[in-house]
């Protein structure tokens, strides 16, 4: 059972193409991470998934429900972090948790006061006089005494100190994996996401590079070093690379292929080539090796 | 549910409207004030003269005209624009409601408060009045003070419309608009003269309370 | 109900931009229109008009002569008596009639009335002068009264009721058959008049009542009326030579005089009196009355004698604002205008002219045409946008901005 289904996504800002024929799907119970540079689109699909953009055509299903017009019933299992972890700061930390218990029925306030007795504020502290940091544990807080079945996390790690967002992520796994709950999260610090996601979504522009199982995708996605003796050779255009990249004669080759698949090719071809050697990558190096530097 | 989103609403409007009503209820006090000394200083008769023949409009008195609309005006800043700051709208639009129901109920929460200050202002106003003048005059009075208070609804429920707008070129049209529309309220006549112009502009002033839906509809489908 | 509320917005626009755009447009282009003054003249017989041209002021009389200014008061000796006077040049008799400037005063007099005067609030409440006081100036009482379902006053220091008053008045009126309420209440309500002589008022079965106070005591003549006869607007005045209490207009457009103390109803020999539609002046002098009757696009005066009997009348007509090439251009850029205010009432309303030509519909299909590009270019229905056509077609430029402000962009 899939808890968001995106079929056939297309979309465009006026004549500029965002993409084409987009297809996504989260499991129940998965945790998803959304990659992409800037401007690919993660934003645009977020809005497309929270109903605050119409796709140009095509259509996205959460919980059966196209997102452009949900029930209340479905927005409540739906936690929704903003961008920012924007929420309404003229609201104190009491007044805000008064505020949404309203709304939902499964609503629990212990995560929510757990997480703001850790905090530094005063009970009449409005929320726009918070730090960054704060902030987002409010925002946080109010999303798991939401108590939601789907969460969609944009940018979750926007404005967190390393040790927190480790804290945070950890303590985000466990509760997802424990409530059977579903993430679909975006960050801008990947390395973040390595810890957290089942599951990798890549996009470039216009294009989606990879959409499968994070562990399978860095098992079967791989970097090789090597030199070569004659530096005007290109190898980019092979069916067998996904990238690469070359500085002077010094080669990163990104690829699915198995390092005996490449050795073989680069005899077969007599590429003359040094100190050949299987790179170890995290999930960063392989963003940046899939989706290139620039 | 519903007593939540009022609750947000009146924690964004209530500094606001407490003032409002306040100086609403002061400009009242001080327009009687005013005819209590000029009572004192003329004849009462002559006083009448003036209001029957002479045009006088004691009611138009300081900027009282314009009280209601400003008051308006800043109640619907007070709401509408922190919802447009990082687009929280999202968040409202978020929450276990149909979107234009929360849009509609913020809409009449904010016209209830309006109207109460209003009200308050019409009981203290016509209250005083009695105190004073014959019946005649006082329904003509009210009758040239009715587009006053209307015109601040309208503008109440323009500003909800063009606050939430999400484009800025549309937002600069829209004022344009309400800049051409809003002056028919308040025209300069003699008192009462308003009174065939009222039906009509009641019901304009009711049926643009539910213009926040268009540019609401707007932010949703995602217009940028 | 989002689709709604954009109708509604494309109304507001269009009610707004057509008293908006047109404004701006008169503001810019309108030019004043030259309206002629003509009075009839005792020495020529004939009438004299002044027009002011291109070149200033010019005096003729309707055969084309043109006279000096100089000449032309002189032919007019009531109207710049002081001007004759200073300079010498006022004639000893005219017509066999010596002039003894006592007896030119007491018969001068000027009147005007103009539709605003009628479109406007009607007044309720009047002072009640005391008509025979011994003072040789009118004092300003201290009540005021009503004729709703009696008469009543109303004190103005404590705002209360005078009973006692009240009763008194009321019960005189019930006894010369004055059916309550009024209908109308005429007077001259000011202190700085000759004397009082009280108000002609009209009750709810349209029988007409003069009202006045002598020595606190109420005093109420009914007046003899020919049956049916109605007034649409009775003006009294205070002319000195006192022959009659007040000028009264019929609803059939007639005018008529009410002679002091016989209450003798005379008829003008003048037709379409309309003060609903046109300014009304009437000044009289020693031999003539004038009845200047103006409109937007006409000057129709009738110069009667002294035993009202029409010796002269004059008509000219000019082009109307419509007419005008600034006029022309407006007809065809809009289909009519709405405008609150109106220079012929003291009310606001919402005054809607539309245009009486069809040339603004050449620019109408010209927009729709442009509209369909628009929604070419955008890749949206033509279908969903039928009722935007229907909009700009009726509403021309006005609703083609308004469309688009409001763009149509709804999704299924």
């Amino acid at each position: 059972m899939n808890a968001i289904e995106c079929r056939n996504l297309t979309h465009y800002y006026g004549k500029k193409l965002v993409y084409e024929n987009l297809n996504i799907n989260v499991r129940e119970g998965s945790i998803l991470g959304l990659l992409g540079k800037n401007g690919a689109g993660k934003t645009t699909t977020i809005n497309i998934l929270n109903g605050f953009l119409q796709p140009r055509s095509g259509e996205c299903l959460i919980y059966g429900e196209n997102t452009q017009h949900l029930s209340p019933e479905n927005k409540a299992r739906i936690g929704f972090l903003i961008e920012g972890h924007i929420q309404y700061s003229f609201m104190n930390i009491h007044q805000i948790e008064k505020f949404y218990s309203g709304f939902y029925p499964k609503w629990n306030n212990e995560p929510y006061w757990e997480l703001m007795s850790k905090l530094k504020v005063t009970p009449k502290q409005k929320i726009s006089s918070m730090s960054c940091g704060q902030r987002s544990q409010v925002a946080l807080g109010l999303i798991l005494a939401q108590d939601p079945d789907l969460l969609i996390l944009d940018d979750f790690s926007m404005g967190l100190d390393p040790g927190y967002r480790r804290l945070f992520i950890d303590y985000l796994r466990e509760y997802a994996k424990s409530k059977n709950k579903t993430i679909f999260t975006t960050s801008h610090i990947i390395q973040d996401m390595e810890r957290l996601i089942d599951d990798v979504l890549i996009m470039d522009y216009n294009r989606v590079l990879a959409q499968r199982n994070v562990n399978d995708f860095m098992r079967e996605f791989k970097q090789f070093y090597f030199e070569l003796e004659n530096p005007e050779i290109n190898l980019s255009n092979e069916d067998f690379v996904a990238n690469f990249e070359k500085v002077h004669n010094k080669v990163e080759l990104y690829t699915y292929e198995t390092e005996d698949f490449v050795k073989n090719f680069l005899s077969k071809n007599s590429i003359v080539h040094f100190n050949f050697q299987k790179v170890e990558m995290g999930l960063e190096d392989a963003f940046i090796g899939l989706t290139g530097k620039y | 549910m519903w007593k939540s989103v009022i609750y947000k609403e009146w924690l964004k409007i209530r500094w606001v409207a407490i003032i409002f009503g306040g100086l609403g209820i002061l400009a009242v006090g001080n327009i009687f004030l005013k005819v209590q000394h000029d009572l004192v200083f003329n004849e009462a008769t002559n006083y009448w003269y003036f209001i029957l023949f002479q045009g006088y409009q004691f009611f138009g008195y300081g900027l009282f005209k314009f009280i209601p609309v400003l008051g308006a005006l800043a109640v619907a800043v007070a709401q509408y624009f922190p919802e447009t700051v990082n687009k929280r709208i999202k968040l409202t639009f978020h929450l276990p409601l149909n979107e234009n129901k929360v849009l509609l109920m913020m809409m009449l929460f904010g016209t209830i408060c309006l109207l109460a200050i209003d009200v308050i202002m019409f009981l203290l106003f016509t209250s005083l009045s009695l105190l004073f003048f014959p019946s005649e005059i006082i329904i003509a009075t009210l009758v040239s003070t009715a587009p006053w208070f209307l015109c601040g609804f309208v503008v109440y429920f323009l500003v909800a419309l063009i606050v939430l707008e999400p484009v800025w070129k549309y937002r600069f049209m829209y004022i344009i608009v309400a800049g051409a529309f809003v002056p028919i309220y308040l025209e300069s006549a003699e008192t009462g003269g308003y009174a065939p112009a009222l039906p009509l502009l009641i019901l304009f002033t009711v049926v643009l309370s539910i213009s926040l839906l268009f540019s609401g509809y707007r932010f949703r489908k995602g217009e940028m | 109900m989002v689709k709604i509320s954009r109708y509604i917005l494309v109304v507001i626009a269009i009610v707004g931009f057509s008293i908006g755009i047109p404004k701006l447009y008169w503001m810019a282009f309108s030019k004043p229109i030259r309206v002629p003054f003509v009075m009839y003249s005792c020495i020529e017989n004939d009438f004299m008009i002044q027009r002011s041209g291109e070149d200033g002021l010019m005096r003729q009389d309707t055969r084309g002569n043109n006279y000096t200014r100089e000449e032309y008061e002189e032919k007019l000796p009531f109207l710049y008596v002081r001007q004759l006077l200073m300079s010498n040049t006022m004639p000893d008799s005219i017509n066999g009639v010596e002039m003894d400037t006592h007896e030119i005063s007491m018969n001068r007099s000027t009147f005007r009335v103009q539709p605003e005067d009628l479109d406007s609030q009607t007044q309720k409440l009047f002072p009640l002068f005391e008509a025979e006081s011994g003072r040789a100036n009118l004092e300003m009482p201290e009540d005021y009264f009503r004729i709703s379902w009696r008469m009543e006053f109303v004190d103005a220091k404590s705002n209360k009721i005078l009973e006692e008053k009240s009763q008194m008045f009321s019960a005189v009126l019930y006894n010369r058959g004055f059916e309550f309420p009024a209908k109308s209440i005429n007077g001259i309500p000011t202190t700085r008049k000759s004397c009082d002589e009280g108000y002609l008022v009209v009750d709810s079965k349209d029988q007409l009542f003069h009202i006045k106070m002598i020595e606190g005591e109420p005093f109420v003549e009914k007046v003899k009326l020919p049956g049916g006869m109605k007034f649409k607007y009775i003006s009294c005045v205070d002319f000195r030579n006192k022959n009659f209490y007040a000028y009264l207009f019929s609803t059939n457009n007639e005018l008529y005089i009410l002679t002091q103390d016989e209450y003798e109803l005379i008829k003008f020999p003048v037709e379409n009196i309309d003060p609903a539609k046109n300014q009304i002046r009437i000044y009289s002098d020693l031999f003539h009355y004038n009845i200047i009757v103006s409109g937007d696009d006409f000057v129709k005066v009738y110069a009667l004698d002294t035993n009202y009997q029409n010796v002269n009348d004059y008509y000219e007509t000019w082009p109307a604002r419509e007419d005008r090439s600034e006029g022309k251009i407006i007809q065809a850029l809009f289909p009519g205008q709405i405008s609150m205010t109106d220079s012929d009432s003291n009310f606001i309303r919402f005054y809607t002219t539309f245009n009486s030509s069809l040339y603004w519909l050449v620019l109408s299909g010209l927009l729709i045409g442009v509209q369909f590009v628009i929604i070419k270019k955008r890749n949206l229905e033509l279908k969903k946008n039928i009722i935007d056509f229907i909009i700009i077609g009726v509403s021309g430029i006005f609703g083609f901005l308004a469309v688009n402000i409001f763009p149509n962009k709804f999704f299924d």
